[in-house]
């Protein structure tokens, strides 16, 4: 498994300057104008930038007030006795229910959870997986939707939160079953 | 549905901060206009004319925890200073001070650095005197707090944005240079293939597969700060492709979804900094749920484009409107 991180590090360090010095090389080689073509290119940045915009001011005070409002404990609490039954720990549900709302706000709770409970606890090791292994998907839809101008976005919500679902419950058995025991 | 989702969330919102507020307000639990008895200790020969004298607050833990009925215990001593006014003398904890709940809210709530109350009368005994202070009322916390967090997130939204236009602008800027010389092209030809069973709507050897693929791989190496503007660019191939610009495709949705499960081989910077080495334990189980809930997403997109209610919506299911043609790009 080292040698694979090794590799994959490397890897994901030398991609970027290889693309970013990479791509205008091959643009002169094929005899492509770079300059023009990159500034031609680079000028939607703006535009795109600005087009998020209101999608993401949507997204995110909505977000915002909801965490400021204290109904996340308010869920913690009801939802605590229905997933005791199911064997999910009850700690971990802050961080399934923020995951998918802010990136930050769920750091957040990962780093709480260090503090309250040690960075070698299984409970740490869920939430970091829970971390890795999932999306901001509001921040998703707000910024990839919100970049081509599409408000209808059908069935992305259930479709991306299912996978949200999936991968809390998973990362939780996973990490059971790995680290669980002691 | 996220029409749906984003009411919910302003409205349990509001609904949840006003509960909170009523219930604090039931249990008085800030003792609006009640008197905290505190000590206060003058330093050596200060004068007592002076407008602004530096104090040290003693706050007896007992009497605390019965006067607020909390757990938490303030600190033995605080630094802090008494500013005699006409209008009366008023107690200041120094800025930022480590105070316990609910001091620490009824200063947020303030909204200023330093906790400041109203001074009772001092009862003067050798260096320590015994006095109480009343700090001003905390109405309704929980609603400001709501207001303050849209205005404050309003504006995190647009640095968010901002911050995205210099990345924005570099990888489209480098992407048109490879789209020029017809790499883009050629990567679309060769990872159709692979592509064209998740995306059947899209034309084969359309660049589109290019730039998901390049989207995917950046998720997959962990480069955050590239996926976004590739997968931003895989959303404007796609949106060439849709008859009606303001709903999202099945392709579209597909990526998506792909995209929140977030494949990684890397894990997130952020995670590195808050659990630090720990994170290489974890790498094997991120890979696996990961990768498992890649799955999950793709074969949920597949189905749900399949279900009634979104086949009915799908913009390549019926006629073009005729107000929305017109802008497709070339």
């Amino acid at each position: 498994m080292t040698w694979f991180r090794y590799f994959i590090d490397y890897f994901s360090i030398l991609v970027l300057p290889l693309m970013i010095v990479g791509l205008p090389v091959y643009g002169l080689i094929r005899g492509v104008k770079v300059y023009e073509e990159f500034v031609e290119g680079a000028k939607e940045g703006f535009r795109v930038a600005v087009m998020i915009i209101p999608y993401l001011v949507a997204i995110l005070f909505a977000i915002g007030m909801f965490r400021a409002s204290g109904a996340m404990d308010f869920l913690v609490e009801t939802l605590e006795p229905l997933l005791g039954m199911v064997g999910f720990p009850p700690e971990m549900l802050p961080m399934a229910i923020i995951r998918p709302l802010t990136g930050s706000g769920s750091a957040a709770v990962v780093a709480d959870m260090v503090a309250a409970f040690g960075a070698d606890s299984i409970l740490v090791k869920m939430a970091g997986v829970m971390f890795g292994s999932t999306e901001t998907t509001f921040y998703i839809i707000a910024v990839y939707f919100g970049a081509v101008n599409v408000k209808k976005t059908r069935h992305a919500v259930p479709a991306g939160l299912t996978a949200d679902i999936f991968a809390m419950i998973f990362a939780v058995y996973l990490v059971q079953w790995l680290f669980g025991g002691a | 549905m996220l029409n749906y989702i984003w009411a919910g969330l302003i409205v349990a919102a509001l609904a949840f901060a006003i509960v909170s507020d009523l219930r604090d307000g039931a249990s008085d639990r800030f003792r609006n206009h009640a008197a905290l008895p505190i000590a206060l200790e003058y330093p050596e020969g200060y004068r007592e004319e002076a407008r602004r004298v530096p104090v040290r607050i003693r706050i007896d833990a007992e009497t605390y925890q019965s006067f607020y009925s909390v757990d938490a215990a303030p600190d033995s001593v605080y630094a802090g200073h008494v500013l005699r006014t006409q209008a009366g003398a008023r107690l200041f904890f120094a800025e930022h001070a480590a105070l316990p709940d609910p001091l620490l809210r009824i200063r947020d709530f303030s909204g200023g650095d330093a906790l400041e109350g109203t001074l009772g009368a001092e009862n003067a005994a050798a260096a320590l005197v015994a006095t109480s202070v009343r700090f001003d009322p905390v109405r309704f916390p929980h609603l400001q707090d709501i207001t303050r967090a849209a205005f404050d997130f309003a504006d995190t939204a647009v640095e968010i944005a901002i911050g995205l236009v210099g990345v924005l602008a570099l990888f489209l800027g480098l992407l048109k240079i490879a789209e020029a010389g017809g790499l883009i092209r050629q990567m679309a030809r060769l990872v159709e293939p692979l592509l064209h069973p998740l995306f059947p709507a899209v034309p084969k050897g359309h660049p589109a597969f290019a730039m998901i693929v390049l989207n995917l791989s950046a998720n997959v190496l962990g480069l955050g700060n590239a996926a976004t503007p590739l997968g931003i660019k895989a959303m404007e191939e796609l949106q060439t492709l849709n008859p009606v610009k303001d709903t999202a495709t099945n392709p579209m949705v597909m990526l998506l979804a792909m995209n929140t499960a977030s494949v990684q081989l890397v894990p997130p910077a952020l995670l590195v900094a808050v659990i630090g080495l720990q994170v290489n334990e974890l790498i094997f189980p991120i890979i696996a749920v990961t990768g498992a809930s890649l799955a999950v997403a793709t074969g949920t997109a597949w189905l749900l484009e399949r279900a009634p209610l979104w086949k009915r919506s799908d913009p390549n299911a019926r006629p073009a409107e005729p107000t929305a043609s017109g802008e497709d790009a070339p």
